[in-house]
């Protein structure tokens, strides 16, 4: 009997973070046609403007205007990282755009170390525009490309709904510590790039749970209040703050919320009925 | 069938077999047999799962203190650190209350719910579909800064809680200190700790936030044909733990062990304890290439058999007053700094409980080895602060660098199936728990 209670108060527990019901049978696959329809044009127009603002940022460096790309770069990765669940599913482009040194033999070195944190590299580590050239040309010729294969592609619906959970693991395991933008340390903007691309996944899809789960969508809602409550205490006229001035507090703060959408998110796709 | 009638049966039919094995092995042993041929004998594949006879091993979760603290050590220990995002004392409540459940539920064991397979499962499956205790228990403690950033928590502070100060000899990296909630997992194997850590941090994401944990082991023996017991060895060689306090006495843990919540300890921590965590790296490879009779006189007992000098078992006393220059056991001995065995020491003993940790190869080269000591005390600073104070300076510093650690309280026990843990702290912050369950 008292194994009996413990059982009980570990499902408790358990649906508490995952799920008060089992997966939703209602949802059928014509619910998400609509959504993710939606997502491909969101995901279109982020792609064009990664295109045009990735082109002024290569231009600037190929001018030698550091300055000019210094201030470009943050902004441009932003468009990247919100469009990340679908890049990702082309392996050699998100490799060739947005790898970090640690990802090659020779780092920083290393001939195959190319696309944003390359130039990054070179911009804030080196302070100079000097031998970009050739990564500026070759970021921009990937950029064009993504835009191209992704146009053509069609969407995989577990894919679109598991980027959302996809985006918060990447912070979670990767961004929280402030390792991805190194060199210029405006990881904060890519924070709230990788936010704002796993909401708009949620918000998408939210009425389809929101009769039947209105407190898990009340809970991920919470969270990502919370995540932008908490990064608006950065906010610049420019963008965000620099990563070091995020305080222990703070980041504390933002590692649960990441931790507890990673966790409540990993659950969307089994809600939708999808694999 | 119930899940209940299911574990049972399961169970059962678990302890029959492993009992099985056992007796097998011990025969085949007895006869003289290698273990190769034992091994062949059994049919064993290569990738088959190593067997043991504990897995069925429990602790109680109920009881007037928590388990983890007078419970005999086994093999493999972690102490994982947290930050708490809990803060008003709903949320603190609701903390406790599931880590209440899930530790009651891991330290016993069962089946974990099963749940649509298009969701991610309840349990991390790393002990299999069905979850057996493997002798765990989960002790869970506060540091000061649980009380210091909660105003209302506060004025119900332990007495002696304090945040860890830096000692003569540390070189304290911040990323492995202090913390608002310490887990001590133990168990038979480091597995089970593991699957007992991972189930805390996916049913806790949004109220704890790992800040940093450390492993450690404890190296077996085999059973002695007279059923006498020995200490176990730390990465110095040494048996460590002979002189320990004896933790079956009542009494003594009374005294050494238990805050008794009356002077100026509030009474909601009666039936709790200080605990005193510290990294304590060792530098292995100067130790092993250090004369024995060195090693010996700057511990103060002799390697082989832990005795005192002069002594033959490890149990024996070492008699300071005989000794009063220091020619038989050093005035600096670790052992003798530590408790020179006055009247006046008797204040300052402690209850220890350590692992011993390997962490990988330091950027120069060397081993990341060595102590994760863990020690209980009724009074943090008569107890460990004290004794620590008194070893500044020794001659094993020579050989040691403490790099991390913290002080935490640690919470009384939960009494009963209504109970959870810190009930006694939250009532006396005049808060009344509200969502009772039965
Ligand atoms: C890496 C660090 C350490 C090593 C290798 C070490 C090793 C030992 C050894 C081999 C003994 C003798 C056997 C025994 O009675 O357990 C011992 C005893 C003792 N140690 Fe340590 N120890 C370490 C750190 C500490 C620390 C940090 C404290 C407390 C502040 C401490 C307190 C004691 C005490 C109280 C005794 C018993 C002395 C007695 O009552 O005779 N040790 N230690
Ligand atoms: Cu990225």
């Amino acid at each position: 009997m008292k194994l009996r209670a413990y059982l009980a108060a570990s499902v408790f527990a358990v649906t508490a973070v995952i799920a008060p019901r089992a997966a939703n049978a209602e949802v059928s696959p014509l619910d998400l046609v609509g959504p993710i329809a939606e997502y491909k044009i969101f995901i279109g127009e982020n792609l064009e403007k990664l295109v045009t603002e990735t082109k002024a940022f290569t231009d600037a460096i190929k001018a030698g205007d550091l300055e000019k790309a210094k201030k470009l770069y943050a902004p441009t990765r932003m468009n990247y990282e919100i469009v990340e669940p679908v890049a990702e599913l082309f392996s050699d482009l998100d490799g060739s755009i947005d790898s970090r040194a640690d990802d090659h033999e020779k780092a920083e070195k290393d001939p195959g170390f190319t696309g944003f944190h390359r130039l990054e590299y070179g911009l804030f580590s080196q302070n100079s525009t000097e031998g970009l050239n050739e990564f500026a040309d070759k970021l921009q010729a990937d950029v064009v490309e993504l835009h191209k294969r992704i146009t053509e592609l069609t969407f995989p619906p577990e894919k679109v709904v598991g980027g959302a959970a996809a985006l918060m693991e990447e912070v979670a395991a990767t961004k929280i510590s402030g390792e991805e933008d190194r060199y210029s340390h405006t990881d904060l903007w890519d924070f709230k790039a990788n936010f704002d691309g796993s909401r708009k996944i949620f918000d998408l899809v939210r009425p389809l749970i929101e009769k039947d789960d209105a407190a898990f969508v009340t809970k991920v809602s919470g969270n990502f209040d919370t995540v932008d409550k908490t990064l608006s205490k950065y906010k610049t006229a420019e963008g965000y703050e620099l990563y070091d001035k995020l305080t222990d507090d703070d980041r504390t703060v933002l590692a649960a919320a990441v931790n507890t959408l990673a966790e409540d998110l990993s659950t969307l796709r089994g809600k939708l009925g999808l694999n | 069938m119930t899940e209940e009638t299911n574990t049972k049966a399961f169970i059962t039919s678990r302890r029959s077999l492993l009992l099985g094995v056992g007796a097998a092995g011990g025969a085949a042993l007895a006869a003289g047999m290698s273990g190769a041929q034992a091994a062949e004998n059994n049919g064993e594949q290569v990738t088959d799962a190593p067997l043991s006879d504990k897995m069925l091993e429990q602790q109680p979760f109920h009881g007037q203190y928590q388990s983890g603290i007078v419970t005999p050590r086994p093999a493999a220990g972690m102490i994982a650190s947290f930050r708490v995002l809990a803060n008003t004392p709903a949320d603190v409540e609701r903390l406790f209350r599931t880590l209440s459940e899930r530790i009651a539920f891991l330290m016993k064991g069962g089946t974990p719910p099963a749940l649509d397979d298009k969701l991610p499962p309840a349990d991390n499956g790393i002990l299999g579909p069905i979850v057996l205790p493997d002798n765990l228990t989960m002790t869970v403690s506060l540091g000061a800064s649980f009380f210091d950033q909660r105003d209302w928590l506060l004025p119900h502070k332990p007495a002696r809680l304090s945040r860890m100060k830096a000692f003569t000899n540390d070189a304290l990296d911040q990323s492995l200190c202090y913390g608002d909630l310490s887990l001590q997992i133990s168990s038979n194997t480091p597995d089970t700790n593991i699957h007992a850590l991972r189930d805390i941090l996916k049913n806790l994401p949004d109220l704890m936030v790992l800040r940093w944990k450390q492993e450690g082991s404890v190296p077996v023996l085999p059973r002695s044909p007279d059923g006498t017991h020995q200490s176990a060895r730390n990465f110095l060689g040494f048996r460590d733990g002979s002189a320990n306090p004896d933790a079956s006495s009542t009494a003594l843990m009374d005294r050494i062990v238990w805050v008794q919540g009356i002077g100026d300890e509030p009474v909601w921590a009666r039936n709790g304890t200080y605990q005193a965590v510290r990294i304590i790296r060792n530098f292995v490879e100067r130790w092993d290439r250090t004369p024995l009779g060195e090693q010996e006189r700057i511990i103060g007992r002799l390697k082989p058999t832990g005795a005192p000098f002069g002594g033959h078992h490890e149990t024996q006393v070492p008699d300071y007053p005989k000794d009063p220059e220091g020619t038989v056991t050093p005035l600096d001995a670790h052992i003798r700094l530590a408790n020179n065995r006055t009247e006046a020491a008797e204040a300052n003993l402690i209850l220890r409980r350590p692992f011993n940790y390997s962490n990988g190869v330091s950027k120069s080269g060397q081993l990341e080895q060595g102590l994760l000591f863990i020690c209980y005390q009724a009074d943090l600073e008569k107890g460990f602060i004290a004794v620590q104070t008194k070893l500044n300076g020794e001659p094993l510093e020579e050989y040691i660098k403490p790099i991390g650690g913290g002080f935490f309280f640690t919470l009384p026990g939960v009494v009963d199936a209504n109970d959870f843990l810190g009930r006694t702290l939250l009532e006396a912050a005049g808060h009344t728990p509200t969502n009772s369950k039965s």
